[in-house]
């Protein structure tokens, strides 16, 4: 082997001007939220200091045969402790549910572009599932503003895994699972409200892409502004490998890097 | 990943160690393998001119969309990706990318695609007078329809275009050959016999990953190609049969490199030159980090680096 490590660290990458690297970090903790769902916390102030709405950490397994990055959108911040949240659905996330606090995991991030939330606003956080996530960390961001409101729409399918999270963030928290409806049910119950209010409304979503075509169509016969985050199956998270591509009206972009987040004028789900 | 004290590869760095390729010298030999390196994503982590050379995505006559998503699959040790050579073009490519390279001082090694014969004559063409250091001709790749990996694996089909090209251009030419062959020492002498200055090897191999929840295959092109610590044998491998069986001509060593251990494997096998390609997918410093690791390898052997940096090989 060699005698030196030429392993950057995040405090040369910045110092000399360019992103931090692939680092292994601290587990700060291994939560089980529901079945199968699982909210992981590690420590990196990088990631914590810099991650905005919808943007994305990679985390990485230890297992050398399982080399390719796990994608997640940053769902809340604490410090410099990151959370995301995640189901087991195949052997990274599995090697992720069992860790605990102490155990390392190498992360690559905050990638990717952001909900635009600059505008003063009345913010509707439309989530499904495992969309959920990267709405937390909207509705973290956007709760520290006094030019925006926030009311939340989460559908699950069953248990309500996020609500606890959200709810310190959220002017108004909606949820509701399958057995009662969708996250259209509840948009239609707020409709007057939203429609009555002082603050124009813009609704942020992520969840399955199902979901977000309805919401895009129940937007649309509204004229309210949307901004979706999507999800493909990655290879780098950086925009170098060029295999997360979604159709748009300007050919076929990025998730990783031109996205995750792109308008419903974008995809062309305009009607 | 370790945590102990790490040299700084951002510093500004004299490197020890070139070496020549057909001619062209690389400041180490290490570079980005074509497909894996686009400088607007790789750029915001290093200096890419601190590499030898950066081999760059595969252009086309004209803007390539490529293949529908979902295009890559987790295999072990490896991925298997079908992008399809999405690429914006030559045209865009001599008025951006290349541009910025050489205004960073980086070594250029431009990657052709084409459907058909005349599609690469048509780019090589606009290729003969840019700033690029070497063409670099994908006869190799499996996930385009025409063209691609069907002339790489016919001699008959390979000189045909590798003549035609050599009488458009004076650049070093460099021919990327398939591993997905019975004798890729054939192939490689049918390159060179028909005009390539230097052969690179390998490109990925042809796979495939199943959805077992739907039994249907995970990328829409069905096969892919795959990269990774996987290949690193089957790569050196085909580096050695060709270096036997030509002593002469430059090589450019890829699959698996992950490390300067793996890139010194190539260079003892006959390798001019090694190119970094799946590694820096999930570690977007890996090259760098690789061309550091192998300076101090070969710090320990200067008759190879002496080798090298005239042009010359281990084998």
């Amino acid at each position: 082997m060699t005698t030196a490590s030429f392993i950057p660290t995040t405090a040369q990458a910045t110092a000399a001007g360019y992103y931090p690297p692939r680092r292994t970090v601290e587990v700060t903790g291994v939560r089980q939220l529901a079945q199968g769902v699982f909210r992981l916390t590690f420590r990196d102030a990088f990631i914590a200091e810099h991650a905005k709405p919808a943007q994305f950490v990679n985390l990485y397994s230890h297992n050398p045969l399982h080399m390719s990055p796990r994608p997640f959108g940053v769902a809340d911040v604490h410090g410099d402790e990151v959370a995301v949240i995640f189901a087991v659905v195949g052997y990274g996330t599995d090697e992720f549910s069992r860790m605990q606090a102490g155990d390392r995991i190498d992360v690559l991030g905050p990638l990717g572009k952001s909900y635009d939330v600059g505008a003063d606003a009345h913010y509707v956080l439309v989530g499904g599932g495992l969309g959920i996530p990267p709405l937390l960390r909207a509705a973290q961001v956007l709760s520290a503003r006094e030019d925006a409101t926030v009311t939340t729409v989460f559908g699950y399918r069953n248990e309500h895994f996020a609500d606890e999270f959200v709810a310190p963030f959220a002017d108004r928290a909606l949820a509701i699972d399958e057995s009662e409806g969708n996250v259209i049910t509840l948009l239609e119950r707020i409709e007057h409200e939203l429609r009555t209010g002082q603050r124009p409304v813009t609704i942020l979503s992520c969840g399955p892409l199902q979901m977000l075509k309805a919401v895009s169509s129940w937007a649309a016969n509204r004229d309210i502004a949307c901004q979706f985050s999507l999800e493909e199956r990655m290879g780098c998270g950086y925009g170098t490998c060029v295999v997360c591509v979604v159709d748009t009206v300007d050919g076929r972009q990025k998730v990783c890097v031109d996205g995750p987040v792109f308008t419903p004028e974008q995809l062309g789900w305009t009607e | 990943m370790n945590e102990q004290a790490s040299m700084d590869i951002y510093a500004p760095h004299a490197w020890r160690h070139g070496t020549m390729v057909a001619g062209v010298r690389w400041k180490n030999p290490v570079g980005t393998a074509s497909g894996t390196f686009q400088l607007a994503a790789v750029g915001n982590f290093y200096d890419v001119a601190q590499l030898g050379a950066v081999s760059t995505k595969g252009v086309s006559t004209v803007p390539w969309e490529g293949n529908p998503a979902p295009r890559t699959a987790e295999s072990p040790a490896g991925t298997v990706n079908a992008v399809g050579l999405q690429n914006p073009g030559v045209d865009t490519y001599l008025v951006d990318e290349l541009p910025k390279l050489k205004a960073l001082g980086a070594t250029v090694v431009t990657n052709v695609a084409g459907h058909c014969d005349d599609d690469y004559a048509q780019v090589v063409e606009k290729l003969a007078d840019s700033p690029a250091d070497m063409l670099e001709i994908n006869v190799s790749c499996p996930n385009v329809s025409h063209g691609g990996m069907s002339v790489g694996t016919d001699p008959v089909a390979l000189s045909h275009l590798i003549e035609r090209l050599r009488k458009i251009t004076d650049k070093p030419m460099v021919v990327k050959l398939t591993p997905n062959v019975t004798d890729i020492a054939g192939i490689a002498r049918a390159a060179v016999e028909s005009g390539a200055d230097c052969l690179s090897m390998i490109n990925t191999l042809v796979g495939m990953r199943i959805d077992i929840r739907t039994g249907e295959p995970i990328i829409s092109n069905v096969t892919g190609g795959v990269s990774g610590p996987a290949v690193f044998p089957v790569g050196l491998a085909c580096v050695w049969k060709v270096r036997q069986a030509l002593p002469d001509i430059p090589i450019i060593g890829i699959g698996g490199i992950d490390s300067g251990e793996k890139a010194l494997e190539y260079l003892y096998a006959g390798a001019n030159a090694v190119e970094v390609g799946g590694a820096a997918l999930v570690e977007p410093t890996a090259p760098l980090r690789v061309a550091h690791e192998l300076e101090l390898l070969l710090d320990a052997r200067p008759e190879l680096a002496d080798k090298l940096a005239k042009g010359d090989t281990w084998r």
